[in-house]
C-alpha cells in the first residue's frame, strides 16, 4: 500500500523540484517554498555522499537505484546544484580517477555539509509528517 | 551569499565542460556494459542527458550578473551598430551635444548664482536689514538705525555695516597715483561673513570709533598688485588722499564680495549722531535657534522705540524694520531672468530630442527587418526595447559628454556677454566652474533625453507585423502609418516648441528696440565722463569744492575739441540722490514734507554740456554761487506734479527741512523748468528732479557727498570723445594738485551698460530662439525628405500615370505645410501662456504683442515652408522608370 503511493508523489515532487530550481536560476521565488524544495534536490546529493565520495555519474547514478528508480535525476539540474553546493561549501571536490580508469570530478561531503545535510533531513521529516497528518495518513 | 560564484567564471566553465564529457562517458561505459554497440551508448547517452550546452548557460548564468551581462552585451552591440551609420550618429550626437551644452552652460551659471550663491560660512542664518514700509522694503540704514539694530543682541549675535566703495581714494606715494574701492565697513564685518586673515588682522573696536586713528585692511589682489605680496606691508603706512594710513592685516583672496573691493577702511562711527543720512547697508547674523519670524517681531519693538526717539519724520507710522535672508537679498531679480533662459534651454533640447528620436525613427524604420528576425528567433519585446534604448543611451551619453564641454565653453562666451548684473559670478566669471552638480545634472539631463528619445521609436520598433517585415523584399517600402503619425507628432512640437521660443525672442527684440528708441532727455552723443575721488580734507567744504569745479571746468572748456564741460554729483543712469522738500508756504497738513525727488548737484553749466532742454526761466549762471541767493531748477515732471496749476517760478523750495545746522538749506527761489530726463534707467518713467548749483550746497552735504560719492567731470566734444580722455585727465591731474580721474566713458558707454541687461536677454532668447528653430526646420525637412525618398515608386507611378510635377510638388508641400501649420497653430496658444513669464523683462511692449504673434508664425512658416520646398523640388525630378525599375 504505502510502496504504490509513494511512487507517484515521488515523481511529482522531483519535476516540482526542477520547476523551482528553473525558477530559481531565471527568476524569484516565494523565500519559504524555495528552501524546502531548492534544498530536496540538494539533500538527496548530500545524502549520497555520506558513503563516500563520488563524481556526477554515480551520484545521479545512486540517487536513481536507491529510489527503486521511482526518482529520476533530471541530469541537467544535478550539475547546477553540485557547482552551487560547492560554492556554499557543503561539498568540496577534486579531480580524480574512476573506477572505470575515466577521469571524474569527485565530490566529498564537508563538515559543513554534514550539518547541513542533518538539518535539511530534519526539516524534511517534518514536513512530510506534516503532509502525511493531512493527507491522513499514519506513519506510526 | 557567496561571492565565490562570480569568480573565475571562464576556468569554471571549462570546468564543468570537461565534467560533462566526463559524465556522458561514464554513462557509455554503462550503456555498453549492457551490450549496447558503442555507437547506441553513445547517443543514449547522449540522449539520457540533455542538452549539455544549456545546462553549462545555467551555470554561466547562475555565475553572473544577469542585467550587467546583457547591458554590456546590448552596448557592444549598439556601438557596433552606431560605427556603421556613422552618418546617423554624427549627426545624432552633435544635435544632443548642443542641446546639453546650452543647458550645461545655462545650469552653471544658475548653479553659481542661485544654487549656491554665497560663499559666507554658515550662511542661512546671514540677514539683511531693511527698512520696510507699505509700498515695498529696501535696504539702506544710517547710523543712528545702525546703532539701535546692533542694540537688538537678543536676537542678533553680530551685526556689520558696509558700503559700496562709494567715492574712491587716491593712493599715492608710489610711482603713479591710482584711484582705488575703499568699502567702509564697522568692525564685526569681518568676522561676520567670515572674511580669513592672511597677515595681520583685522579692525578693532577702538580702531573703528571717532578718532580711532587711519587704519587700512588691504584685499588680497591690491596686496599683489600695488605692493607686490610685500609680507612685511603690516606695520607699514600708504598714503591715502595724502594722508598716512597704518595697514593693519591682508584679507584672503578666497573672500570674494559682489563690490570689487581694494581695501576696507572703518567707518569710526560717532554713535551718538543724530543724522539720519542713509548711506550704508547693514547685514547681521541671527543667533542661534532665532527665527526670521522671531528676529521681525522684535524688529517691530525696536521701529517704534525708533520712532519714539527720533520722531515721525524719522520714521513714519507705517514704517518699520525686517530682515531678509543675505542670500535672497543679494540675488536679487537676476533669478527670473536666470529661470527663463533655463526655461527656453529646457525648449531647444527639448527640439533636439524630438530631433534626435526622429532620426531614431528613420533608422528603426530602416532596420525593421532585423527587428522582426531578432523577434521571430525568440527576443521578447522588452529585450528589443531595452536593446534600442541602450543605443539611444549610448547616443546621449556621448552626445552629453560633448555637451559638457560644449557647456563649459559655452558659459564663459555667455559670460562674456553677460551684464554686470549678474551677481556672485566671481570676477570674470571665476565662480562659475563644473563641479559636482553641474556634472551630476549633464549626466542626468543625458540619461533622460537619452530615455525621452529612444523610448518611443523603441516601444513603436518593439511592435513589428513580423509577417509583414519578413516578406518585404526590402526596406524601401513605405512608412508604417504608426511610426507616421508619430513622426508627424514630433515635427508638430518641434514646430510649437520652436514658435513659442521665436515669440519670446521676438518680445524681447521689440522691447530693446523700444528702449535704443527712447529718447534719454539729454543728447548722448559725443559725451565723455570721468569720476574724480575728493574723499581728501581740502573738499570738506563747499568752497573748495567750488573752486576745484570753477578751476577744473573753466580748464576743460579750454581744451582744443571741447565744447561745454561740467561736474555734478552724479551722472544720468547711475546713482543718485532723492531728498524731500517743502514748498514754502503751502500747507501739508499732516504730512512731514510737501514732498520729494531726485536731487542733483550740478556746475552752471550742466544743461548746456548735456544739452538738456529749458522749458521756462532761466539756467544757472556763474553768479549763482555762495554768496549769491539760493536757487534751484526743477523739471516738468516734478512742475507737473506739485502745480497742476499755478506757477512754480513764483515759490520757493525748502530742501530736506528739519536738517541739522550742518545739513541745513536755505530756501531756494526756483528759478526754471527743464525738461525731463531719464535719470535712474531708461524703461522707467523720469522722475521729478531738483537741481541745485554745486557751489551753494550747504557743507554738511558737501562732506558727506565727498565722502560717499566721486564726483563727475562731463565735456561735450566736437571731436570723438574718447580722444579727449588723456588732455582731461591731464589738465584734472593739474587743476586738483595731483588727482587721478577713473571710470573714464562716454555717455553711449553709460547707455550700453544701463541696457546690458536688456541686451543680455534679448541676445539670449534670440540665439536659443534661431537654435530652436534651425533644429525645427531640420526636423521638418528631414521627415518630408525622408517621406519623398520612401515614396519615390509611388511618385514614379503618379507621374508615369501623368500626374503634373506641379501636382506632385504641391502635394509633398502641402503635406509638409499641414504639420508645419498645426505645429504653429498649437505654438501660438502656448506662447499666449508663457510669456506671461517675460512680462517683467518687457518694456512697452505687452505680453500679447501683436506684431509678435503675427510675425512670428509667418517667419516660421516660411522657414517650414523653404524646408519642405527641397524635398518637394526632390520629388519633381523623381525620374518615372528609375523609380520603377529600382527594385
Amino acid at each position: 500500500m504505502s510502496a504504490t503511493h509513494s511512487h507517484p508523489s515521488g515523481v511529482l515532487f522531483i519535476s516540482v523540484v526542477i520547476l523551482v530550481e528553473c525558477k530559481l536560476l531565471g527568476m524569484k521565488t516565494p523565500p519559504d517554498a524555495g528552501v524546502i524544495l531548492q534544498g530536496t534536490l540538494d539533500m538527496l546529493i548530500l545524502r549520497t555522499l555520506v558513503m563516500g565520495a563520488a563524481h556526477g555519474y554515480t551520484i545521479a547514478e545512486v540517487i536513481e537505484h536507491t529510489s527503486e528508480n521511482a526518482l529520476e535525476v533530471e541530469q541537467g539540474s544535478l550539475y547546477p546544484a553540485l557547482h552551487r553546493l560547492e560554492d556554499r561549501g557543503l561539498v568540496s571536490s577534486q579531480w580524480g580517477l574512476s573506477e572505470n580508469n575515466r577521469k571524474a570530478k569527485f565530490y566529498r561531503l564537508t563538515g559543513k555539509g554534514r550539518k547541513e545535510l542533518n538539518a535539511a533531513t530534519g526539516r524534511w521529516r517534518r514536513m512530510t509528517r506534516a503532509i502525511g497528518l493531512i493527507l491522513g495518513e499514519s506513519h506510526e | 551569499m557567496s561571492f565565490r560564484r562570480f569568480t573565475n567564471r571562464t576556468r569554471k566553465d571549462e570546468d564543468l565542460a570537461e565534467e560533462i564529457d566526463s559524465h556522458l562517458a561514464h554513462a557509455q561505459d554503462a550503456n555498453s556494459a549492457r551490450g549496447l554497440s558503442s555507437e547506441e551508448a553513445r547517443r543514449q547517452a547522449y540522449v539520457r542527458f540533455g542538452n549539455s550546452r544549456s545546462t553549462r548557460e545555467r551555470v554561466w548564468r547562475y555565475r553572473s550578473f544577469p542585467w550587467l551581462e546583457d547591458l554590456w552585451r546590448d552596448l557592444r552591440f549598439a556601438l557596433r551598430g552606431l560605427g556603421k551609420t556613422p552618418g546617423f550618429t554624427i549627426i545624432a550626437i552633435l544635435v544632443i551635444a548642443v542641446g546639453i551644452g546650452v543647458n550645461t552652460a545655462v545650469f552653471s551659471v544658475i548653479n553659481a548664482v542661485l544654487l549656491k550663491p554665497l560663499i559666507f560660512p554658515d550662511q542661512d542664518s546671514l540677514v539683511d536689514l531693511m527698512n520696510t514700509s507699505p509700498r515695498g522694503s529696501g535696504g539702506g540704514a544710517s547710523v543712528p538705525k545702525f546703532k539701535i539694530w546692533r542694540e537688538q543682541t537678543s536676537i542678533f549675535s553680530k551685526v556689520a555695516g558696509f558700503d559700496f566703495g562709494g567715492a574712491g581714494l587716491n593712493l599715492t606715494g608710489g610711482d603713479k597715483p591710482q584711484q582705488v574701492q575703499g568699502v567702509h565697513v564697522t568692525q564685526q564685518y569681518f568676522s561676520l561673513l567670515g572674511a580669513p586673515v592672511i597677515q595681520g588682522r583685522t579692525f578693532t573696536e577702538a580702531e573703528d570709533s571717532p578718532n580711532g586713528g587711519r587704519v587700512v585692511v588691504l584685499s588680497y589682489s591690491l596686496w599683489k598688485s600695488r605692493f607686490g605680496g610685500d609680507s612685511k606691508i603690516v606695520g607699514s603706512t600708504i598714503q591715502l588722499d595724502g594722508q598716512p594710513y597704518l595697514v593693519v592685516g591682508v584679507i584672503s583672496k578666497s573672500f570674494v564680495t559682489d563690490t570689487p573691493t581694494d581695501l576696507y577702511l572703518p567707518f569710526q562711527f560717532d554713535l551718538n549722531t543724530q543724522d539720519q543720512a542713509h548711506y550704508f547697508m547693514v547685514a547681521a547674523r541671527l543667533k542661534p535657534g532665532i527665527t526670521f519670524a522671531q528676529a521681525n517681531a522684535q524688529l517691530k519693538l525696536a521701529a517704534d522705540e525708533y520712532r519714539r526717539t527720533y520722531g515721525p519724520r524719522a520714521m513714519g507710522p507705517q514704517d518699520g524694520f525686517g530682515v531678509v535672508s543675505l542670500a535672497e537679498a543679494w540675488v536679487g531679480d537676476s533669478r527670473t531672468s536666470l529661470w527663463v533662459l533655463m526655461g527656453a534651454v529646457g525648449f531647444v533640447l527639448l527640439i533636439a530630442c524630438a530631433n534626435v528620436a526622429n532620426l531614431m525613427l528613420v533608422r528603426a524604420t530602416g532596420r525593421k527587418r532585423e527587428l522582426a528576425t531578432r523577434a521571430a528567433l525568440g527576443a521578447g519585446r522588452a529585450t528589443i526595447v531595452r536593446q534600442l534604448l541602450t543605443e539611444s543611451l549610448a547616443l546621449a551619453l556621448t552626445g552629453g559628454m560633448l555637451g559638457l564641454v560644449l557647456g563649459v565653453v559655452g558659459v564663459r562666451l555667455l559670460l562674456a556677454m553677460a551684464p554686470t548684473y549678474i551677481p556672485h559670478v566671481g570676477e570674470n566669471g571665476t565662480a562659475v566652474v563644473p563641479d559636482m552638480h553641474v556634472l551630476l545634472f549633464t549626466l542626468s539631463v543625458s540619461v533622460l533625453t537619452g530615455i525621452l528619445f529612444g523610448l518611443a521609436p523603441a516601444i513603436s520598433a518593439s511592435r513589428p507585423n513580423l509577417v509583414a517585415a519578413l516578406n518585404e523584399s526590402s526596406s524601401r517600402s513605405g512608412v508604417g502609418f504608426r511610426t507616421g503619425k508619430l513622426r508627424s507628432a514630433l515635427v508638430i512640437s518641434e514646430m510649437a516648441l520652436a514658435l513659442i521660443l521665436v515669440i519670446g525672442a521676438a518680445l524681447l527684440i521689440r522691447t530693446f528696440m523700444k528702449l535704443q528708441a527712447v529718447d534719454p532727455g539729454y543728447d548722448t552723443r559725443n559725451v565723455l565722463t570721468m569720476a574724480m575721488s575728493i574723499s581728501g580734507n581740502r573738499f570738506q567744504k563747499t568752497a573748495g569744492v567750488a573752486q576745484l569745479v570753477k578751476d577744473g571746468t573753466d580748464k576743460l572748456t579750454a581744451l582744443p575739441g571741447v565744447e561745454n564741460a561740467a561736474a555734478a554729483c552724479c551722472l544720468p543712469l547711475d546713482r543718485g540722490f532723492g531728498l524731500p522738500f517743502n514748498i514754502v508756504g503751502r500747507p501739508k497738513g499732516d504730512a512731514p514734507f510737501t514732498g520729494g525727488g531726485g536731487y542733483l548737484t550740478v556746475s552752471w553749466n550742466y544743461f548746456n554740456t548735456f544739452k538738456v532742454p529749458l522749458m521756462r526761466g532761466r539756467m544757472f549762471t556763474e553768479q549763482d554761487n555762495g554768496s549769491g541767493p539760493g536757487v534751484v531748477i526743477i523739471n516738468e515732471a516734478l512742475a507737473k506734479q506739485y502745480w497742476p496749476k499755478g506757477d512754480p517760478l513764483k515759490d520757493r523750495l525748502l530742501i530736506a527741512p528739519g536738517a541739522r545746522p550742518a545739513f541745513a538749506e536755505p530756501a531756494r527761489q526756483i528759478i526754471g523748468i527743464v525738461g525731463d530726463t531719464r535719470a535712474a534707467a531708461l524703461d522707467r518713467k523720469p522722475d521729478p528732479m531738483m537741481y541745485t548749483p554745486i557751489a551753494q550746497m550747504p557743507d554738511g552735504m558737501t562732506a558727506l557727498n565727498s565722502r560717499i560719492a566721486p564726483m563727475f567731470w562731463i565735456v561735450r566734444s566736437k571731436v570723438e570723445p574718447h580722444s579727449l580722455a588723456n588732455p582731461m585727465a591731464a589738465a584734472l591731474l593739474v587743476v586738483s594738485g595731483g588727482l587721478p580721474v577713473a571710470h573714464i566713458r562716454t555717455m553711449e558707454e553709460i547707455v550700453v551698460l544701463n541696457t546690458s541687461r536688456q541686451r543680455f536677454n534679448m541676445l539670449m532668447l534670440t540665439i536659443f530662439g534661431a537654435s530652436a528653430l534651425l533644429m525645427a526646420a531640420i526636423g521638418i525637412y528631414g521627415l518630408m525628405a525622408y517621406s519623398v525618398q520612401q515614396r519615390s515608386r509611388e511618385i514614379g507611378i503618379r507621374m508615369a500615370l501623368g500626374a503634373q510635377a506641379s501636382h506632385v510638388r504641391n502635394m509633398v508641400i502641402g503635406q509638409g505645410m499641414v504639420l508645419a501649420l498645426i505645429g504653429v497653430v498649437i505654438g501660438i496658444a502656448g506662447a499666449f501662456g508663457m510669456t506671461r513669464f517675460l512680462e517683467s523683462f518687457l518694456f512697452d511692449v505687452k505680453a500679447w504683442d501683436p506684431l509678435a504673434f503675427i510675425v512670428t508664425p509667418v517667419l516660421l512658416s516660411t522657414v517650414a515652408l523653404l524646408a519642405v520646398w527641397v524635398p518637394a523640388q526632390r520629388a519633381v525630378r523623381v525620374d518615372p522608370m528609375s523609380a520603377l525599375r529600382f527594385e
